[in-house]
C-alpha cells in the first residue's frame, strides 16, 4: 500500500516542480559548452531558416524517444512522453534565452527573428540536456529491468542515434570540423575511420547492449554486425545531417565532404557507443 | 511486463482519486513548451518563406557624427534588406571636397544577415561635418 501511494503522488505538483528544476539543471549543464560557442550564436542568426526549422521539428521526436527510454521523470504512456518532450523543449528554450541574455549575446534592440534564431538553435542541445537530467542527476530509478524491458533492436539504434546527435552536436558547429578535414590526407581519414569503428566496437561490446545473450566468438561477430557497423553508419549519417544543417557541406569536394563526415563521425560514434551510459 | 505492472499499480493507487492523472503544473509547463515550439518553428518558417533567396541588399546610413577629442567619429548603420546573409561586409567612407577624395576610412562587419541591422564606426582626421561624406559597400563573402 505504501508503494502504491508512492506511485500515486508521481504526478503531484511537488514532484513535477522537482522534475522541472532537475530538467533546468540538466539544460544548463549539458547546454553550456554550446552556449559558450561563438559559432552557435552566429549560426543562430545567419543559417538557413528552413534548415533550422527542420532541425527543431526533428528535435521533438528525439525528445519524445528519449523520454520513452529515460527522460527526466517516469512515464507510463505516450501522452506522458509527449508532455515531457514539450516540457523539455520549453525548459531548454527558457534556459537558453536566459543564459544568452546573461552573456550579453541577446540584446533588446536585436530584431525578433535574430533573437528567435539564436535561442532556437541553442534550444536543441539544452532541451536534450533537460531530458537527460534524470539519468544523470536523478536518483537511481527506474530499475534496470524496466529499461531493458523497453529496449528492442530499433530502440537500441534510436539510442545510438540520439547519443551520436548529442555528442556530435557539441563540436559540429565549430569551424574546426572542416579545418581538420582539410588538414588530413586520405590516409589520415582512413586511420580515423578505423579508430572510430574500433573504439565503437570496444565500447559496445563492453557496455553490453540488450539482446546480446551469446558469448564467445559468435557474440563478437554478432555485436560487430548488429551494433558496431550499424552504429557507425548511424554516426556517419548523423554527421552528414549536422554538417548540412550548419551549412558546412556547401562547396566541398566529395573527398573533403567524406573527410569532414569522418572527422565529425569520430565524436558521433563515441556518442553512439556510450549512448547506453549517457542516455 | 514491468511496464504493465506499473501501470496497474498506478491505477490502483488512484482508484479513489478520480480520473485526473497529470498535475496542473505539468499541463502548464508542457503547454508553455508547445507554445514556444509552435511559435519558434512558425517564426522560422515564415522567415524561410518570405525572406529567402536573392542577394544581400545593403544600405548604409550615417547615425551620428562627433569629435571624440582626437578625431572625427562617424557612427554608421548597415541594413541588409535583401534575402541572404552577407559575411565579412566591407564598407568604406570617403570625405570629398568637390571631386577629390580627401580621406578614406573602412570598416568590416562579420555578418549582416538578411533583414538585420548592424552598427559600426568610421574614423576621420578631417572634419567629417564640413565635408561631403560618401558611404560605399565594397563587398561581401557568402558565409
Amino acid at each position: 500500500m505504501t508503494i502504491t501511494h508512492q506511485r500515486s503522488i508521481l504526478h503531484d505538483e511537488g514532484h513535477v516542480a522537482r522534475a522541472l528544476a532537475r530538467a533546468a539543471a540538466g539544460a544548463v549543464i549539458f547546454g553550456f559548452p554550446l552556449l559558450m560557442t561563438m559559432e552557435m550564436w552566429e549560426l543562430g542568426f545567419y543559417m538557413d531558416r528552413f534548415r533550422l526549422a527542420l532541425f527543431l521539428l526533428l528535435t521533438l521526436p528525439v525528445l519524445f524517444g528519449l523520454s520513452y527510454y529515460s527522460g527526466f521523470e517516469e512515464t507510463f504512456c505516450w501522452q506522458d512522453d509527449l508532455i515531457d518532450a514539450l516540457t523539455a523543449f520549453g525548459v531548454g528554450f527558457l534556459v537558453s534565452a536566459l543564459m544568452l541574455s546573461v552573456f550579453g549575446i541577446l540584446t533588446p534592440d536585436q530584431p525578433m527573428p535574430e533573437l528567435v534564431g539564436k535561442i532556437a538553435l541553442q534550444t536543441v542541445p539544452a532541451s536534450i540536456g533537460a531530458m537527460l537530467a534524470r539519468k544523470q542527476l536523478g536518483q537511481k530509478d527506474p530499475p534496470e529491468e524496466e529499461r531493458r524491458q523497453r529496449s528492442s533492436y530499433a530502440g537500441e539504434l534510436f539510442l545510438m542515434m540520439a547519443g551520436a546527435l548529442f555528442v556530435g552536436f557539441n563540436v559540429a558547429p565549430t569551424e574546426e570540423m572542416v579545418l581538420i578535414a582539410f588538414k588530413m590526407s586520405p590516409w589520415h581519414t582512413m586511420g580515423l575511420v578505423l579508430l572510430s569503428v574500433g573504439l565503437l566496437h570496444v565500447f559496445v561490446y563492453t557496455v553490453g547492449f540488450a539482446g546480446q545473450e551469446s558469448r564467445g566468438d559468435d557474440a563478437v561477430r554478432d555485436v560487430l554486425l548488429r551494433y558496431t557497423v550499424a552504429g557507425y553508419g548511424i554516426a556517419l549519417l548523423v554527421s552528414l545531417y549536422l554538417l548540412w544543417t550548419f551549412e558546412r557541406t556547401g562547396g566541398l569536394a566529395p573527398m573533403q565532404l567524406v573527410s569532414a563526415m569522418a572527422v565529425l563521425g569520430f565524436p558521433a560514434s563515441l556518442g553512439a557507443a556510450t549512448a547506453r551510459l549517457i542516455v | 511486463m514491468t511496464q504493465v505492472e506499473r501501470r496497474d499499480r498506478r491505477h490502483d493507487g488512484q482508484a479513489g482519486a478520480g480520473p485526473t492523472q497529470v498535475s496542473w503544473l505539468a499541463w502548464i509547463a508542457s503547454g508553455f513548451g508547445l507554445l514556444l515550439f509552435v511559435g519558434t518553428v512558425g517564426v522560422l518558417g515564415y522567415e524561410g518563406l518570405f525572406r529567402n533567396g536573392g542577394n544581400p541588399v545593403i544600405e548604409l546610413s550615417v547615425e551620428d557624427v562627433a569629435h571624440d577629442g582626437r578625431r572625427w567619429h562617424v557612427r554608421i548603420r548597415a541594413e541588409n534588406t535583401g534575402g541572404t546573409t552577407g559575411a565579412r561586409v566591407r564598407v568604406a567612407g570617403q570625405l570629398l571636397s568637390g571631386a577629390t577624395v580627401l580621406e578614406t576610412a573602412e570598416a568590416e562587419f562579420d555578418f549582416l544577415p538578411a533583414g538585420s541591422t548592424q552598427r559600426g564606426g568610421l574614423f576621420f582626421e578631417r572634419d567629417a561635418r564640413a565635408h561631403e561624406l560618401r558611404l560605399r559597400v565594397l563587398g561581401y563573402a557568402e558565409p
